[in-house]
This record gives C-alpha cells, structure tokens and sequence, in this order.
C-alpha cells in the first residue's frame, strides 16, 4: 500500500462501503407472499377486491386476510409484492367513512396507535346476511368490548427462555446493595391490602413499623406511600417514589408520613436534606389541593426542599402527540416542517422530562441526597422521572436485561396503568384515560441513546420493538393495570412475556458499539438544540424518510472482519510457532535476521 | 498526544482510571511570553497584563497573558492553562488563543467607564482608551479582552493594529506572500504538482492538461478532448488554462463562440455519468440576438458526444436556487439564533427561528435540485448543462453534490478534493470576494462554500460510511477558508492564483490538521457554545469506537502481512504508523473507557471561545439586544452608549 508523507487518509479503502446513492424511492412493505399464522392464530374471514388508498404510492389492489391477530393485505396486480401486516390490537378507531358510493363501494378509516391511518374501500357484500370483512375486523380488533379475550391467552409459542422470570424484585434490591441496617422489605403488601397498585414487595427504612405505614397510605394518593426504588451504592442516597400526599385545602398533615420522609432522610449519612420533586407544574399541584391533593409544605418537611418539574399531564401529552401525528402522517409539509414540529411541543415536553430526571440524576449523584419524586398519582410521571434516573445512575440498567428489569420493576411492578393508557383491544378510543406517556419515555431512553452511543447495549430496532408489542396485545407483558391485576388474570400462566421472544433472540437487539462502563454517570445534554424528533419511529411508515445506511451495520461488519482475522492470525502464531519449535535446533545461531519487519507502508 | 491529566477532581466521581498515553510527553511549557511565529509573520504590537474572558459571572477563571497582533493572527500568550482543559490536539499553525487575522469579522473596542465603544476599521482613530476588546469571529466565535491592567496607550495600540491588519488593502497584504514567500525563497517556478509520483493518492489540481487527460480516461468520456485555448489566460481570466469540451468543437469555434458568453467563460465539462450522460456548465450568453444559436451548437455538440445521442436538459440555476444575497443572509440570521441570541431563553423558539434563518431550507434546495440533475443523468440519461449568469457560485454547489452522489471516488478525501480543485478553485468561484477577506465590499461576501459543505454534511450524516472523510474534516475544511495561507481559498480565479504565483506555492489543505472527523451537524455552528455540549458523549463516542476497531484491524492485517512477507515474528511498529486518530490498545480485547474529554464539541473547545452571556451582562447588552443583526457596521459604528 502506498502511502504518502502526510497524514491523508483516515480509512484504508477496504474499509469503505460506497453505497449508491439512489433518487428512486424504494417502497417495498413487508412482501411475505404467504400468510406467516402464528400458533392459535386462525383466520377469521378473507375478502379479493380490496383496494387499500396508500398515501404514498396511490391506491393498490389486493385481497385483505382477517384473523384473531392480525389484518394482512397483500396487493395483487403490482411488482413488487406489496403488503400490509399489521396486529390488530395497532388499531385505535375503524369507522365507516360516507355511505356506499353508487357502486356500492364502501370506504373505511383504520385509525392506528402507531403513527400511521390506513384507508380501504371494499365492495359491500350483496349478501346481506353475509357480514363485511370490516365488520369481522371490529369484532376481532376490540376484543375486550366484545367480552372475548385478547390473543396473548391464546398465543402458545415455546421459547428458550422463560421471560416472566426477568425480574425478582428480591435480587434486584440486592443487586443495589441496599443496606440492612437502614432499610428492610415489608410484606405489609404482600395482599395488596396497602395499596392495590403497588406491588407486592416494598422496601422502606427500618425504622418505621407496619402499623406506620398504613397510616401513611391513607395520607397518600390511592395509597401509594413513598418507598425506596434506587439506592446509590457508595452514598446511600435513595431515590422514593410516592404519589401526592392529600393535603386539601386545609394543609392536612400526617406525621407518620413525616416521620418516613425523615427516616429517609436519615439512612443517608451523606446528607442531611432532601429533596421532593413534584412532576407537576407548581400552578396544577396547588389546584389539586381543590380535590383533596396537594404537595408538602416545607413548614411540616423539615429539611426538605420542593422542586416543582414542570411536566404537564397526560391530556395535555395526548394532545400533543396527536398534533405530531397530523404534522407526520401521511404527508410532510416541507417549508414548514420545523416549526409546525415546535408548534406540537413534543420536543418540549420530552425536554421538560429529561430535564426532570437529569435534576434527580444530578441530586443524587453529585449532591449525594436523596429524593422522592411524586406526580398526582405517581403512576404516569413518576415512573418516567425514575426510570430515566435510573438510567442515567446505575449502567445496569442500560444492559437489554437491565431495561427489561427496569420495566419489570417501575412501570409494572408499581402500577402504570398499562390497559387504560394504551387501551388494549378496547373500542372506547376517546377515553380521555389514555395517553402515550410510555412512549415519552421510550423515546428519552432514544435521545439519550442518540447522545451515548456507546454506553447502551441494546439498540434502536429493541425500542422500536417494544413500543410494537406495546399495542399487538401478543404478549402478557404489557396487560392489565398493576401486578395484582396481572395475578388474578394469571396473565403469567396464560401468556408468553415479550422478554421470552426478546431474550431467545439477543442477537438482533445488541448494539455493537456498547462498551460496558461498570459506573458511568449519563448526564445528557436536554437542550431543544440537542433533541431530535425520533423519525425513525413517527415517521417510519412514510417512504420517503427509511432510515438509510445506519453506522452500525458497517461496525457489524468490521467486527466481522476483525474476528476474521483474528483468527486467520491466531493460525499463522500456531504456525510460526511449529516452525520455530522444528528448526530452533538447527538454526540457533542466527535468529536476528530474521525479526526484520516488512515495512508494508513506505 | 493526550496525557489524559485527572487533577480536576469531576463530579463524575467514580469513572474508572484512564489508560494515559505515557510515551508522549507533556507539553513544555512556554518559558517567556513569545509568540509563536511562522516564517515571515512578524509582530506588529503586543500589550502585556491582558485579560483574556473565559466566562461572564466570574473573572477567577479568566486568563492572564499577552496579546499579540502579528501581520497573520491574533494570539494571546499566557502561562495559565484553560480551567477545564483536557485534550491537546494542536493545529498546525494556530496555538489554542490563536485567531487568523482573516477570520476577524468586527472589532469592537469598549470604554465601560465613559460607556463608550467604537466598531474600528482600517487607518481609524480610537479618541477614547479602550478597557476592553471584542473579537467577533467568522467561524462564530467571540472573544473578548479586558484591559484593566494594561497600559492604556498600548491596549489602544494594540487594538488599532488588530483593526488595521484585520482589514488589508490589497490580497498581496495577506499574509499567505508573506508566508510562502520566505520559506520557499530560492524554489521559486517550482510548483508542488496534483501528481504524485508514488500511486496517485494525492489531491489532483486540474492545472496541466494530463490531470484533465487522466479524470478524462477516470471517467471513461472518450467523446471529450482537453483544450488548451486558455493557455496564458488569453481568452477568459475566469477559466482555468485548460479544460474539457466535446471532441466536435474544434478549437477555432471555441474561439468564436468565447465573446458571446459572460466574460468569455467557454462552457466546461464536469463529468460524465456511467451511462455517458455529462453534466456540463455554462455562463449566460450576453447577445440575446446570438443566443439561440450558439446555445444550440454547444448542445448538438453535446449531444454527438452521449452514446445514445439524447438531447440536452438543461437547469436553469438562477431561477431554481436562492442568490448569494439570500445565502449570506441565511447565515447572518442563523448566527443570531446560535451564539448571539442568550441560550436558554431562545431555547423554546430553535425550531422555528432555525426555520425563519431560512438556512436549512437552502440547503433542502440545493440537495434536492442537485437529486433532480442526478435523475436526468441517470434515469433519463441525458446530458445536463447547469445554467447560472456567471457559472462562479451556484454551479459549482451544483455539480459537486451530482458528483459526491453519483461518482464514489469523489467520497474519498482525495476525491473530495480534487472535486473541490476542479470545481471550485479552477472553475473560478471568488473566494477571495465569496470570503471578503479584504472586508470592501460586503455585497459580494457570500458563504456559498460554507452552504456545499452543509449540504456534504447532509449526506454524510445520511450515509456515514459510504464517505471516507468525517465531519470534523468538514468543519476544519470550512475553518480554513478564514487561514489565509492557503491559496486554494484566497483567489478569485485562476489567473490570479497564477499570477500570485511567483510567490506563493500552492498549499494542500491536507497538510492542515493533524487529524480529522466527527461532529453533530450542530458541530460547526454550535461547537463554542459551553451550554451545548454532552460530556462524553456525543456522536464522537461511536467514532472512538469506530476508530479503535478499524486500527485494530489495521493491526490484524498488518501482523498477517508480516507472516506472509518475512515468515518473521510481527514487531510492535504499528503504534507509530497508525492512520487512525484513536489508537488501539496493545491488549485490543479490553474496550477503552471513553477518554473524558470527548464532548459533542470535541474537537474544539468552548471555553473562552464565545464570552456571549459576559457581553449581555454588560454594557454591550443594550448594543446587541437593539440591534437585530450585529454585523450591521453602519448602524453600529454611530452608536454609543
């Protein structure tokens, strides 16, 4: 190879991957020409003749496949194979749109929780008796409003791994370290008698007895007392999370409530204040002293600080989203593309949840303090807050069975309410109960993958993953409201866990770049400047914007290619090393010559 | 190169002991306040018991020293290193305080005790003693001295001699003669040649008909012919002395064809595409009446070199692109919104004021005519002419991209540079009006170059991999537009790089930087903003990654080389003959914990490099917060406070 004098040349030209870059568009959707049935899954009712009003490439004729699971549309009259396979439990809305035009073509309107709308226009059936794939559709779609089950009690696939055995919250507080001198596990919950959306194994300071704790449910919103979530393992600064304590109008207080937030206080020797972040914005955690709520006066929390966070609530995250679909789907309007996205505050709203977590991050490892951290009901943004948290301190967590932990144990485990924010298999899409605040936090955990690239192990197609069976309904995970709910469905029994399917499969969900850095704070940058709207989620469907050459596949390559060689040397040392062994008796007198190296560049 | 220091005790208390670099020896340091000076650059003045602002609220941290105004930078010497300092990747010829005198934009000097403060030009009086200096820099930077302790004649002296150098009367003042001048005294005539005697790695200068013969026979056009009409510049001064045109035009139409178009500038091929398919430019014809048949003989002429013989497309650049005007004012307002504008408060509107610079939308436009062109060469296969009045700005952005997205050579960093010869330097873009280095006429200045390498930037951050320069290089690429030791930017066009060159010998912009890549296409804009970075992270953390793996594999082919080669026993030489920046460990197996002073701004810094929130504190706010666009001399130079 030659090489000139000067440093001109970053890559050796093996290395380079030229891609050609082309002007075509390339639309090509999920092409499996055969129906791919899953165990159990049957199919419900099929139609020829559909035509399916693709925003992007026009309308495309096919034949539309309905079963207990999914919708599948395969197109007929064009090359290449076009199709469409999407779960059923995607769907939010599918209406009739206008009457049947004169001949007697019908037009409906598949509303998606996952950016995207599909339109088709279908011949009405002459038979009358006969029902509409559409109508077999609705009925199959929303499950829950039709008094049968979801698919995931059906869904039987075996996998290596049993993923319901992710998480014990036993070893995860060990894990942490927590010390026992301080703190210990109750099972005051063991029934759910304290709080029915908390789970069953909770850890508070030693020094507050059950009978306390009770009172202190009362005290709290829905019961939820503060407990212990993350325990720093040189501080001992804790991270609790809690929901409002019902203060009322009246400033109500409660002093075995403040007797816990000083036991809390007290088991880190490191220091002596803490911190109480409010999620809220100051103006609606003062109106929720109206309806019996409110926040802790720091005249009753001695040595306690409040910081309002400033999130605002799951209707106004709704509203936000929806306007980000309108803004992305199906078209994009170019000359208006950066502010219609800041017309839609979602960027602003991740970066007031970012920049939430990152004070908390911040307060516990760099002021060593500990914190409790609450919203209204400390079910929505509070599990935001501490997970991202969790994410930023402890680097277990940024491994794919750490974030699976992570999930387990805040979302889960304390109760996200799961079925009504995300409205699994029900019809009622104007419940004013969901909201995307689970995808808000999937795509924190994104922006700060975007920032570390190295320091998560798992990679954008794993998130990508998630959120998609979020809403298929094929799997257990994500059911119901809270751990008990999920044990009195025996949703473990009857289900697969989504960690099943992800662990028996790890390899397509590792990032390559990922460097294990046993104890490296993140503290990402939260500026709006920094924040990128994640296209490659909400504005996947629109072909315009594929995601193109990612790096990672070249870093794929070359770790290939480094294992290659590696072994390609390995074999030559071998080699070399016979040799020398066979001929050190005859030669021994001139082994210098020999140690000249072959310059290769000059 | 890094001696990783962890004296500063950070709050990231647990981060695991770096891997130091012991083998490098720490800087020495600089015993006596000199200046570190170049061949030829000489100190015009310097004031001693300078202060140098590194942040608003507190000057603890600000820097003692001596600052210096020589006929090439300023440069400000001090024995303090900066606060949070912790990489030591030196530029070749500027030290860390350095700033070309080329890249001063506006020097503003202040009297916060008379609340006076003049913008000074070249020749000017300064009536009042300045206590403090501000440095606005075309790479967006802003600098700022206090002299508080220094004498008040020489602080007054010293700024009037920054105004003055930082305004030369004439190109020969700037100091690239100087420069070159002394140190390649006695090689006069002999030029540094685009051929490389070894294997042609080298950056190609499209200024001897054999670099044309050879992109010629690169590309496979063998219907074109390299003309030499130009030689001694005797048809147009604009165009270089040779380049290519179809084989059916014979020399003597040329000739006559020459007066009918802007300043005799002969229509000049680029490249072909691999189906035969050229992309041609040309200036506007000047006579209406001789219009239509000269535009039609140059396109048949076209045509009977494409193998399918297809008619001519041609783009009309004027009426489809934005003006140089429209750019430069881009750019004026995306520099309010990313240093000038206090950062967290314009922090809920980016979006929007990023959208109303209207910057991004110039680049989306330049991209996507430049994806239609490529249609009509590909998929069309015809042969496009890129039409613009004087073929000096738009073309040149133009044709680069067609070529960066059709032509993978052009990827390759030599690539990319002969492109940038071709293209830019020969094809006579103005850089020398483009960059206003003389600072007469602001009309004409324009960051035409500026606005392609954004677009580069665009499709690099698209398709990383398929380029084989990063983005740190782009940025240190656009940097030395403001170093006026490279002609390649301080031209006009080629007959005045030629006539200059008697004296000065053209320098590789290759030879700048000690090394080159990444950053966030927020890197160029946003890289001295303190507020902006992420501590060790950003998208540098992956190349460092990147990096270590592809040297270790370099090492892996090196080691296997040497089994085939010698039969010997591989040595340890690869260390010091390693291309990539980040090397890899001798134990390759155990990843590196990520050097704790990569940031998203590495490898620039931003300390004491933008003193923006210290101007809004002071004085100065009213000045800045009144005027919308700071670079507004007029307004400005009348005001006081």
């Amino acid at each position: 190879m030659e090489k000139s004098g000067s440093v001109d040349s970053t890559f050796p030209d093996v290395y380079i991957i030229f891609l050609k870059l082309s002007v075509r568009s390339v639309y090509k959707d999920t092409s499996k020409g055969e129906l791919p049935l899953l165990p159990e899954e049957l199919v419900q009712d099929s139609a020829k003749d559909v035509t399916y009003i693709c925003p992007f490439i026009g309308p495309v004729r096919g034949s539309l496949t309905v079963t207990n699971y999914r919708l599948f549309f395969r197109c007929t009259d064009r090359e290449p194979v076009f199709g469409l396979d999407l779960p059923l439990g995607v769907l939010s809305r599918v209406e009739k749109i206008g009457a049947a035009t004169s001949r007697g073509d019908v037009s409906y309107g598949l509303v998606c929780k996952d950016m995207r709308n599909l339109r088709f226009v279908h011949k009405e059936p002459e038979d009358s008796l006969k029902k509409s794939v559409f109508e077999v559709l609705m009925k199959f779609a929303f499950p829950v409003s039709n008094n049968m089950s979801l698919f995931a009690f059906e869904y039987k696939q075996v996998f290596p791994e049993n993923g319901w055995r992710v998480y014990d919250p036993l070893a995860e507080y060990k894990r942490q370290g927590l010390a026992k001198e301080s703190w210990r596990i109750t099972k005051v919950n063991d029934h759910y008698e304290l709080c029915d959306s908390y789970p069953a194994a909770l850890v508070v300071p030693v020094t507050i007895t059950d009978e306390e704790l009770r009172r202190v449910s009362s005290f709290r919103a829905k019961g939820r007392i503060p407990v212990l979530s993350w325990i720093h393992p040189e501080s001992q600064a804790a991270v609790v999370r809690a929901s409002q304590p019902m203060v009322g109008q009246n400033g109500r207080r409660c002093k075995e409530d403040e007797k816990l937030l000083q036991a809390i206080m007290d088991a880190n020797a490191q220091s002596h204040k803490m911190f109480i972040f409010d999620a809220r914005p100051s103006v609606n955690a003062a109106a929720n002293k109206m309806k019996g709520g409110g926040y802790e006066s720091e005249d009753a929390y001695q040595n306690a600080e409040l910081v309002f966070l400033d999130i605002h609530n799951i209707h106004v995250m709704r509203e936000s989203l929806r306007k980000l679909k309108e803004v992305v789907y199906p078209k994009i309007e170019d000359s208006h593309w950066l502010s219609n996205l800041e017309s839609t505050h979602w960027l602003e709203h991740i970066k007031l949840i970012l920049a939430g977590a990152l004070r908390i991050a911040d307060k516990v490892e760099s002021g060593k303090t500990s914190v409790v951290v609450h919203c209204s009901d400390g079910w929505d943004r509070t599990p935001q807050l501490t997970s991202l948290a969790l994410i930023m301190l402890d680097s277990h967590y940024r491994t794919i069975r750490g974030f699976q932990i992570l999930l387990e144990k805040e979302w889960l485990s304390f109760g996200h309410r799961f079925q009504q924010r995300v409205g699994h298999g029900d019809k009622n899409h104007t419940d004013a109960d969901r909201s995307p605040i689970f995808l808000q936090f999937i795509d924190c955990v994104w922006q700060m993958t975007r920032q570390f690239p190295a320091a998560f192990e798992f990679n954008e197609y794993f998130l990508i993953t998630i959120l998609d069976q979020l809403y298929s309904c094929l799997f257990g995970t994500f059911l119901c409201n809270s751990e008990q709910q999920r044990l009195k469905e025996e949703v473990p029994k009857h289900t697969v866990s989504l960690w099943s399917f992800v662990n028996s499969q790890l390899e397509e969900f590792v990032n390559p770049l990922y460097v294990h850095y046993p104890s490296h704070v993140l503290f990402p940058t939260v500026g709006i400047r920094h924040l990128q709207l994640w296209v490659t989620y909400y504005i996947r469907w629109n072909p315009r914007m594929r995601p193109q050459e990612p790096v990672h596949q070249c870093y794929k390559e070359l770790l290939a290619k480094r294992a290659e060689l590696q072994k390609r040397v390995e074999e030559l040392q071998r080699e070399a090393a016979n040799r020398t062994a066979s001929s050190s008796s005859e030669r021994a007198g001139s082994p210098t010559r020999s140690i000249t190296p072959v310059q290769t560049y000059v | 190169m890094f001696s990783g220091k962890q004296t500063k005790p950070t709050f990231k208390s647990y981060l695991p002991p770096l891997q130091t670099d012991s083998k490098k020896s720490p800087q020495l340091p600089i015993k006596k306040l000199e200046a570190k000076l170049l061949p030829g650059e000489i100190v015009v003045n310097e004031a001693n018991f300078v202060r140098k602002c590194i942040s608003a609220e507190s000057c603890q941290d600000d820097l003692w020293g001596k600052l210096v105004c020589t006929n090439f930078k300023v440069s400000f010497i001090t024995h303090n290193s900066l606060p949070r300092q912790r990489f030591q990747c030196t530029h070749r010829l500027l030290g860390e305080h350095d700033i070309p005198l080329a890249c001063v934009e506006q020097v503003v000097t202040v009297n916060d005790v008379k609340g006076k403060q003049k913008i000074l030009g070249s020749n000017q009086k300064l009536k009042f003693n300045p206590t403090e200096l501000i440095l606005y820099c075309k790479d967006f930077r802003i600098i700022r001295f206090r002299f508080d302790e220094a004498g008040p004649e020489s602080a007054k002296k010293v700024c009037l001699a920054i105004a003055h150098y930082s305004h030369p009367a004439d190109p020969q003042l700037l100091f690239g003669f100087e420069y070159v001048g002394k140190r390649y005294h006695g090689s006069t005539g002999e030029r540094v040649s685009g051929i490389d005697p070894g294997g042609g790695m080298q950056t190609t200068l499209f200024d001897c008909s054999s670099d044309w013969d050879r992109e010629i026979k690169r590309i496979g056009a063998s219907e074109w012919r390299v003309c030499t009409i130009n030689q001694g510049y005797f048809i147009s001064p604009s165009l270089p002395e040779f380049f290519v045109v179809p084989v059916s035009l014979a020399d003597q139409d040329l000739k006559q064809y020459a007066c009918f178009f802007y300043s005799q500038r002969i229509p000049l091929w680029c490249w072909n595409h691999s189906s035969g398919s050229a992309l041609v430019r040309m200036s506007n014809i000047s006579d209406p009446q001789q219009q239509r048949k000269v535009e039609q003989r140059i396109s048949s002429a076209i045509t009977k070199s494409h193998p399918l013989r297809s008619d001519v497309f041609k783009s009309d650049l004027d009426k489809n692109l934005p003006n140089i005007q429209d750019i430069q004012a881009a750019l004026l307002k995306l520099r309010q919104i990313c240093v000038i504008d206090p950062f967290e408060e314009s922090e809920e509107k980016w979006l929007s004021s990023l959208e109303s610079s209207r910057w991004m939308e110039y680049v989306r436009t330049f991209l996507r005519h430049a994806v239609e062109v490529v249609y009509m060469l590909e998929s069309r296969n015809v042969p496009v002419i890129l039409l613009e009045k004087e073929d000096r700005d738009l073309s040149c952005v133009i044709s680069c991209l067609v070529q960066l997205m059709c032509d993978p050579h052009c990827r390759s960093l030599h690539g990319f540079q002969s492109l940038i010869q071709k293209e830019w330097v020969m094809a006579g873009h103005r850089f020398l009006d483009r960059c206003n280095h003389l600072k007469k006429n602001d009309k004409e200045e324009s960051p035409v170059f500026l606005l392609f390498l954004d677009c580069v930037w665009q499709l690099w951050n698209q398709y990383p991999a398929a380029f084989e320069f990063t983005e740190v290089y782009l940025t240190v690429l656009g940097d030395s537009m403001w170093v006026p030791i490279f002609s390649t930017f301080l031209f006009n066009c080629p007959r005045q790089r030629a006539e200059n060159s008697r004296v000065i010998v053209i320098y590789q912009i290759t030879h700048f930087y000690v090394f080159f890549f990444f950053f966030t296409s927020l890197l160029y804009f946003l890289r001295w903003v303190p507020e902006a970075q992420i501590p060790q992270g950003g998208p540098i953390t992956a190349f460092h990654k990147l990096s270590v793996l592809t040297d270790e594999i370099d090492m892996l082919l090196n080691q296997l080389r040497q089994y085939k080669g010698a039969g010997g026993t591989p040595n340890s030489l690869h260390a010091e003959h390693s291309k990539m920046y980040f090397k890899a460990t001798s134990t390759p197996h155990q990843p590196p914990a990520p050097p704790e002073y990569l940031s998203s701004s590495f490898p620039f810094s931003p300390v004491g490099n933008l003193c923006r929130p210290g101007i809004l504190g002071s004085p100065l706010s009213k000045f800045l917060n009144g005027a919308k666009i700071w670079l507004s001399t007029e307004t400005l130079a009348n005001e006081t406070i």
